[in-house]
């Protein structure tokens, strides 16, 4: 793993060491460490299967690790279960409320379910239902909002008792922008408020904008862990470029052995993908695959940004 | 103990948004008692099925014969069937569960009751049925009581009948002044003895006749009730699975919450609904069918166990299911076999000795026989052992349900 920064101890919420899971031969989770410090947004990306859900799930307590250790607090997991989960607050990916119930409802039930005394709890509801725009709707039953509503009370609910510990499993999937935005800003919020808050996605703009360090992780691994800025200085200033056409990858493979800067990525019947110094070369290589009679179907460059990162680390894109 | 108060309080208001369920499940029973109450229809059918009693006489004597004739009195000649047999096969009938009860009356019977020596009757009652065998005991103690009584006060004038009856001469002279004597004897008590009696034998009116503990509305009702309790603990308990589906169950594994107090919310969910459930039913029956239920607190005591029963009952039930599908099909059939067996749909007082033995495995027994009971007028201090033993086995249900359900919706929680 590449780890590009690490924070101090004493500011440190999570730590994470050699963690494991199995699901009978499958290797869900594979030797990962990490530390998290206080206060910052945390974002796992990866392709689905990669092993986020299952790395916050046993962070979660949820999931029984194989192997390893997580310390959240400074409390051993496995010993101070109870303590860990009373400064924790999760947002499934699912709509896990209850929709009979009106909105008010529902963050009275979780938030005494937290330990929020009535006074509190009417002021952080009051709060929440005014930022995230909500207000005077709050005794409709939830069965009567929209997509998006329900998205934003499903992240009101993790964060109402204000955790120390946030984790949030795709929050935002299947939102139009302007919830997305607002939940992003409630999420920074609760950052600046001290929240820890851990974010899997696999939405690399989401990562990009909303992460203070983001774990890239695939099949188990994390690939690379670091700031953005971090992250994609792995690519450098070169570029990635993705050909697909009507080839073999012996065909691909002949054609770019004479450009020396081109560095291939990933080569498969089809499809290669290509670190270059510069996109100018494109055209040089397209001409060679002509040459040989290869029709090429899509041609696309990717500047240095987190999906080149990806690609560079995986191999293959985030859709995949 | 605060948070399964919150969980209560949660699953209650879901439950008052959307009533449907519950309201239907409570509809059917109503419903379906009123339909068999039409079928079986006009008002002197409402009363128990005949009750086969068979008789063997081994003393063949004038005084059997009045004993086994008072059976085939009045309106016991509409509800007992009298059947003579050979001992024999008077025993293997009963044996099989063919017949009520079985009356023996010995040799010297006659005998031993003109000369004052004890004599018995042995009354052998069918152990697969609760109350009809009860009502032939109960004649037969009148009727003993009665021969008694009449042996006691006629002592003197039965002596002298039976020295005329053992001379073989029945003189008109003493015979007149005999008859006199008697008639005497009986207008003097009459004012005492005779409103006792007449009050046993005498009709009692329509109205009263329809408020009877024993009318076939007042055993359908309970019966289909507690099925359908059933299907309504069936019904809470089913919201587990739909909370597991939602992420909600996720969510609170999260919490504080601890499991244990969030499937206990759920059995007491269960109890608490089915409480009020059955108390609306007894309340409907009261007024809609005239079913005197027999002692109220007593009815509230068996309502309370009953539901504790079911919950516990179901809750472990729902330890062995994993999905909605699963749950729909296991405790569909098992509710439906259950009440099969239990009496819920067929008097269990009709089925042969060995499905009997199944029976008393069946919540709906249990809780059909406290209800009968009650109805019976037996006393509170004789139901308490079914009602304990209900209360008993509902709260290891309970126990084992909540162990075995906290493992299992453990697995299943991250998809």
């Amino acid at each position: 793993m590449l780890c590009l920064s690490r924070p101090k101890k004493e500011k440190q919420m999570l730590k994470i060491s050699h963690l494991s899971k199995s699901f009978d031969s499958l290797k869900a989770v594979d030797d990962i460490s990490l530390e998290v410090r206080k206060g910052e947004i945390f974002g796992f990306l990866g392709p689905n299967g990669a092993g986020k859900t299952t790395t916050i799930s046993m962070i979660a307590g949820l999931l029984k690790p194989d192997g390893g250790r997580i310390v959240i607090d400074s409390f051993d997991l496995e010993t101070h279960l109870h303590e860990i989960k009373k400064m924790m607050g999760v947002v499934p990916q699912e709509m896990a409320f209850y929709e009979d119930l009106t909105a008010k409802e529902n963050l009275i039930f979780w938030g005494k379910l937290n330990g929020l005394s009535k006074k509190v709890l009417n002021e952080r509801i009051r709060h929440y239902l005014e930022k995230t725009g909500l207000m005077g709707r709050e005794n409709e039953p939830l069965k009567k909002y929209s997509g998006g509503m329900k998205r934003r009370i499903n992240l009101i609910i993790g964060l109402i008792h204000q955790p120390k510990l946030l984790l949030l499993d795709e929050p935002t999937l299947g939102i139009d922008v302007q919830t997305r935005l607002n939940i992003y800003e409630i999420i920074k919020e609760a950052s600046t408020l001290g929240t820890t808050v851990l974010y899997t996605t696999h939405n690399l703009q989401e990562a990009e904008e909303l992460c203070h360090r983001i774990a890239i992780m695939d099949q188990g691994k994390i690939l690379a862990l670091g700031t953005l800025e971090e992250l994609i200085r792995i690519v450098g200033e070169k570029d990635i470029a993705l050909i697909s056409g009507h080839f073999s990858a012996e065909q691909a493979r002949e054609i770019l052995a004479s450009f020396e800067d081109a560095t291939v990525i990933s080569l498969k019947d089809g499809k290669v993908i290509l670190s270059l110094e510069a996109s100018k070369k494109i055209p040089l290589i397209l001409e060679q695959f002509f040459k040989e009679s290869i029709s090429i179907e899509d041609v696309s460059i990717k500047q240095p940004n987190l999906e080149s990162v990806f690609l560079k680390l995986t191999g293959k894109e985030l859709r995949e | 103990m605060k948070n399964i108060w919150l969980l209560i309080w949660k699953d209650f208001i879901r439950r008052w948004r959307n009533p449907v369920v519950i309201v239907g499940f409570l509809l059917i029973p109503v419903i379906f008692t009123f339909i068999f109450g039409f079928i079986f229809g006009q008002e002197e059918e409402k009363v128990l099925p005949r009750i086969s009693v068979l008789a063997v006489d081994k003393d063949q004597s004038i005084l059997s014969n009045f004993f086994l004739s008072s059976f085939e009195q009045g309106e016991l000649k509409e509800l007992i069937d009298l059947k003579p047999v050979e001992e024999e096969k008077g025993r293997k009938l009963i044996n099989k569960g063919k017949a009520s009860a079985l009356l023996v009356i010995p040799e010297n019977f006659q005998e031993n009751v003109w000369n004052g020596r004890p004599a018995e009757i042995h009354l052998l009652k069918n152990p697969a049925e609760q109350f009809l065998p009860q009502i032939v005991e109960e004649v037969c103690d009148i009727t003993t009581l009665l021969l008694s009584s009449l042996f006691s006060v006629f002592s003197g004038e039965l002596e002298t009948v039976k020295g005329f009856i053992e001379r073989g001469k029945l003189p008109d002279k003493e015979l007149s002044s005999l008859s006199i004597q008697m008639k005497n004897r009986i207008e003097g008590m009459a004012k005492f003895a005779l409103p006792p009696v007449i009050s046993i034998k005498q009709t009692t009116t329509s109205e009263e006749k329809q408020e009877s503990g024993l009318s076939v509305y007042s055993y359908i009702l309970p019966a289909m009730s507690i099925m359908f309790l059933l299907f309504i603990g069936n019904a809470v308990f089913e919201d587990i699975l739909r909370e597991k589906e939602t992420g909600a169950l996720l969510r609170m594994s999260v919490s504080p919450l601890r499991m244990s107090h969030f499937i206990w919310s759920k059995i007491l969910t269960s109890a608490l609904i089915g409480t009020i459930c059955t108390l609306v039913l007894v309340a409907l029956g009261r007024v809609l069918f005239s079913i005197r239920w027999g002692n109220l607190f007593a009815v509230l005591l068996i309502v309370i166990c009953l539901n504790v029963l079911i919950a516990g009952f179901i809750s472990f039930l729902y330890s062995f299911v994993k999905t909605e599908r699963q749950a729909g099909a296991l405790l569909s059939s098992v509710i439906i076999v259950m009440s099969l067996l239990g009496g819920s749909m067929v008097p269990v007082e009709n089925f042969p000795k060995f499905i009997l033995y199944f029976s008393k495995l069946t919540v709906n027994y249990w809780g059909l026989q406290s209800f009968h009971k009650n109805l019976l007028g037996t006393p509170l201090k004789e139901l308490f052992p079914v009602l304990s033993g209900m209360l008993i086995v509902g709260i290891i249900f309970s126990t084992a349900g909540s162990q075995l359900l906290k493992k299992s919706l453990r697995k299943g929680l991250v998809r």
